[in-house]
């Protein structure tokens, strides 16, 4: 049972990182309907920020974290500007942007092997390896710490989507964007704001997954799995992100402790592909109909 | 730049290109994207590994003849994909996209675990089959047979579930039975296409068939033009050769290739041939095209002051 | 005269809301039909449930005599239902021609190896298919613009090539839907002359969805007026006209959708 409970707060931690990758993956496939595979190259770049502005710039942790936070806001955007902007004022097809992406992936995994090398760097140690005894179960401080703060950004962002104005828009827009457009709604505002958001939260998340496990330039292909979240709890709703992110993670780490840790990541796209064949909506998705 | 070194440029870009035409029909010509075409390279691989690989060395294979390797090949590969699309292919745009990436990666992780295979450190002792020639011939072959299908009725089926799914329902075509076909083509071309790169490696491992590779295979495809098999030769030829030729730049070679593939969406996203193909019926075709256009401008210009505007 | 298509007790909700509400009615062989009504009346919707596109909720539609519930679009169409779209979805980067000859296609059995080998078959289908598309454009005057890029295509002629292409299946029920959206007065006077043509040319029958009061009370031998799903009235265009039910739902109409 302790170690049932164990796991399973280990489970929720990472769930809760994949949730913040999911999230933002998410809010883009909502206003713009493409899948942006360029995220794992800005969730990597964060990692990258934070680890150099601890060990190079020798700045405090938080600083550190607001920093490489900052970094992949605007790193987010430029990647919308350069490949996606001059796609969507031209009415692209949806299968340009996401080659356009896949592009964008590749740019920047290769630039950070050029400039920065290929090998596996390891975060200093800023909080302790030493758990925290919960009555009888040991918690890593990093776990705590990482499901306490992806739980405040995600909260956070949910308040912002639906108390504020500008939320408010961006619900109207992932509704139906062009009719915003012909509402005199600046879309423009929206997209870029949509991106600032994701890429803050991959910067979040590629912070955490640097000090998880180690930081190295393929990390971004852990995206895959926030993919698989949001199509498992409904691609382009936001809660559903949420959810099959932290049912995903939970899975894993059972899976992991329970069974095998080599089943670890099929077990991944074993969910992927029975959501697909049972209910392709996703948890919480909603279905379309092609209108005649 | 001597021979040695051109050849096995020129046998590269020959096995990609039999994966390209393949991916050139589900997508260029059917309008379905794939991220998981490495998955059946990597079925054509092992299963072409396991018929030819000689039965005393470890990992142990068959020992039979090549031809039954890249039959097998192919048909394995063909055989998955089928089974995957029935799954697959009446889901939507994205969820299509990303149900192929999954199932791409899931064949590598698997095959990462089979240790039979010999698990992630991979499978050495492939036999050297893949000649220069035979590379050539199979993909003349593959020209020929996708250039037929695709002007048939079959062909034009596919090029309109494309171009308007539900028109082409109500228009007698069987959506899901055209997608079908252009999967499992594919996905055959694609085994192929595997068989030939474990025998010209000598050496297969499940990393070597990532998501990365599946992203090559589409690139070429758009980067050589949607709908158009010359097109796909010309992108295969260039698009492996000019990675090698820039092999001095090495690590930076890839983040060219990253923009370059950004800037071809934004700039020229018809890619390089944009549905035209280079023969003489295919220019024939686009020059009538060209005329038609210049003359409807024309009639419009000339009638544009006695009409009242339409639409 | 027999009935090409029977419609009884036609119900289709999305949700609770009942977009069709229990309409019935027949058109028999070789007439034209009008089936008009104000916007949201659920007049497309009828065209997605008789052509397959929607699965009905209760009712039947029966096709010379055959259910066609639950068949798949492409099942229906080769039986001898078509359609054109309010939206025009022709094949936008194909040409004229290729529009055409890509519809032709249930006039050919060759397999996917006789097309690959060229056998013998396959050129001796494909040119029939080349010369059946010929000739249907050139019926339809659409023989000059053979080689220009659907796409292209004026706005008129947009709709015209959907017609073509629909009746290259060789259909027995054409339903056309808004087929004079966005004409001028002379290309829906020259629409209504085609319409009658082509019925009488091709032996078939026609629904007609319109908003061009001319051009249903026109050519339309009975009309069947909707109104909220639920169908308001029935009869030849000079009782349509005069019905008072009809004259409220279009002009008095308080709460119109």
């Amino acid at each position: 049972m302790i170690q049932f409970m164990q796991q399973l707060i280990n489970g929720l931690s990472i769930g809760s990182v994949y949730a913040l990758m999911a999230v933002g993956y998410s809010l883009v496939y909502s206003i713009m309907s493409f899948s942006n595979f360029a995220h794992g190259g800005v969730i990597m770049l964060g990692a990258y920020f934070g680890f150099f502005a601890l060990t190079l710039l020798k700045l405090p942790f938080i600083l550190a974290f607001i920093l490489a936070c900052a970094g992949t806001t605007l790193l987010a955007i430029l990647v919308e500007r350069i490949a996606y902007k001059p796609l969507r004022e031209r009415n692209a097809p949806f299968l340009y942007f996401i080659i356009s992406a896949m592009g964008a992936s590749i740019l920047l995994e290769n630039i950070v092997i050029a400039t920065i090398g290929p090998t596996f760097r390891t975060y200093p140690a800023v909080i302790p390896r030493t758990p925290i005894q919960l009555g009888a179960l040991a918690v890593g401080r990093l776990d705590l710490i990482m499901f306490f703060i992806s739980a405040v950004c995600l909260t956070g962002l949910i308040l912002f989507i639906e108390k504020t104005k500008m939320g408010k828009a961006i619900q109207a827009a992932a509704y139906n964007i062009k009719a915003c457009a012909l509402m005199g709604v600046n879309t423009d505002k929206i997209i870029l704001i949509v991106f600032g958001l994701g890429g803050f939260l991959a910067g979040v998340a590629g912070v955490f997954f640097g000090m998880k496990y180690t930081v190295y330039p393929q990390i971004g292909n852990i995206t895959t799995k926030s993919f698989i979240a949001a199509v498992f709890g409904g691609l382009g709703s936001l809660p559903g992100a949420v959810l099959g992110s932290v049912l995903l993670g939970t899975i894993e780490t059972l899976v992991a402790g329970y069974l095998s840790s080599q089943f670890r990541d099929l077990i991944a796209f074993v969910i992927l592909i029975g959501v697909l064949i049972f209910r392709p909506s996703g948890i919480m998705g909603k279905n379309t109909v092609d209108k005649a | 730049m001597d021979w040695f070194y051109i050849q096995g440029i020129l046998m590269l870009a020959g096995i990609n290109l039999i994966a390209v035409l393949g991916l050139s029909l589900l997508t260029g010509f059917t309008g379905l994207f794939s991220f998981g075409h490495a998955g059946f390279m990597a079925i054509g691989a092992y299963l072409g590994a396991l018929m030819t690989v000689s039965p005393t060395t470890s990992p142990a294979g068959l020992g039979l003849p090549f031809a039954v390797g890249v039959i097998a090949g192919g048909a394995g590969a063909g055989i998955v994909s089928y089974f995957i699309g029935r799954i697959t292919l009446n889901l939507k745009g994205d969820y299509f996209c990303i149900a192929t990436l999954g199932f791409g990666e899931a064949i590598r992780l698997i095959l990462n675990n089979v240790q039979l295979f010999g698990g992630s450190r991979g499978w050495p002792g492939v036999p050297y089959k893949s000649t220069l020639p035979a590379i050539i011939i199979v993909d003349i072959l593959a020209v020929i047979f996708l250039a037929n299908l695709v002007r048939s009725r079959h062909g034009r089926n596919m090029i309109a579930v494309r171009e308007e799914e539900l028109a082409a329902q109500i228009a007698g075509v069987n959506v899901f039975k055209y997608k079908m076909i252009a999967l499992v083509v594919s996905a055959v071309y694609a085994g192929v296409a595997g068989v030939f790169f474990g025998h010209y490696m000598t050496f297969i491992q499940p990393k070597m068939f990532s998501m990365t590779k599946s992203t090559e295979l589409t690139i070429i495809v758009i980067f050589g033009g949607l709908g158009s098999i010359s097109g796909s030769v010309l992108g295969a030829l260039l698009l492996t050769a000019l990675p090698e030729i820039l092999r001095a730049f090495e690590i930076w070679r890839l983040v060219f290739y990253g923009a370059a593939v950004i800037l071809i969406m934004i700039s020229r996203p018809k890619g390089l041939m944009g549905g035209m193909e280079l023969t003489p019926a295919g220019i024939r075709k686009a020059r009538n095209e060209r005329k038609a256009r210049v003359q409807a401008l024309k009639e419009s210009k000339n009638s544009q002051n006695g009409e009242v505007g339409v639409g | 005269m027999a009935d090409i298509l029977e419609i009884r007790r036609l119900t289709k909700r999305f949700g609770g809301l009942a977009a069709v509400n229990d309409v019935s009615f027949s058109i028999p062989e070789g007439g034209i039909f009008g089936l008009i009504g104000p916007n949201g009346a659920g007049k497309t919707t009828i065209f997605n449930l008789v052509t397959g596109v929607y699965s009905l909720t209760e009712g039947d539609v029966r096709f010379r005599g055959k259910s066609v519930i639950g068949l798949p679009p492409f099942k229906i169409a080769d039986m001898g239902i078509t359609r054109t779209f309010q939206n025009i979805r022709l094949f936008k980067n194909l040409t004229v021609f290729e529009n055409v000859l890509t519809a032709c296609h249930l006039g050919a059995s060759y397999s996917i190896l006789d097309s690959v080998l060229r056998l013998p078959k396959f050129r001796k289908e494909e040119k029939a298919l080349v010369e059946k598309a010929e000739r249907l454009l050139s019926i339809m005057g659409l023989t000059e613009r053979r080689d220009l890029v659907a796409n292209n295509l004026p706005y008129g002629m947009q709709r015209r090539l959907e017609i073509v292409r629909a009746l290259a299946l060789d259909p027995k029920l054409l339903l056309l839907d808004e087929p004079a959206a966005g004409m001028n007065p002379d290309e829906t006077e020259q629409l209504m002359r085609l319409i009658s043509r082509i019925r009488d040319e091709f032996r078939l029958s026609v629904l007609v969805i319109e908003h061009h009061m001319d051009l249903i009370m026109g050519i339309c031998e009975r009309i069947v007026v909707l109104n909220f799903g639920i169908k308001l009235a029935e009869g030849c265009p000079a009782d349509i006209s005069k019905d008072p039910k009809v004259i409220e739902a279009y002009l008095g109409a308080t709460e119109e959708a």
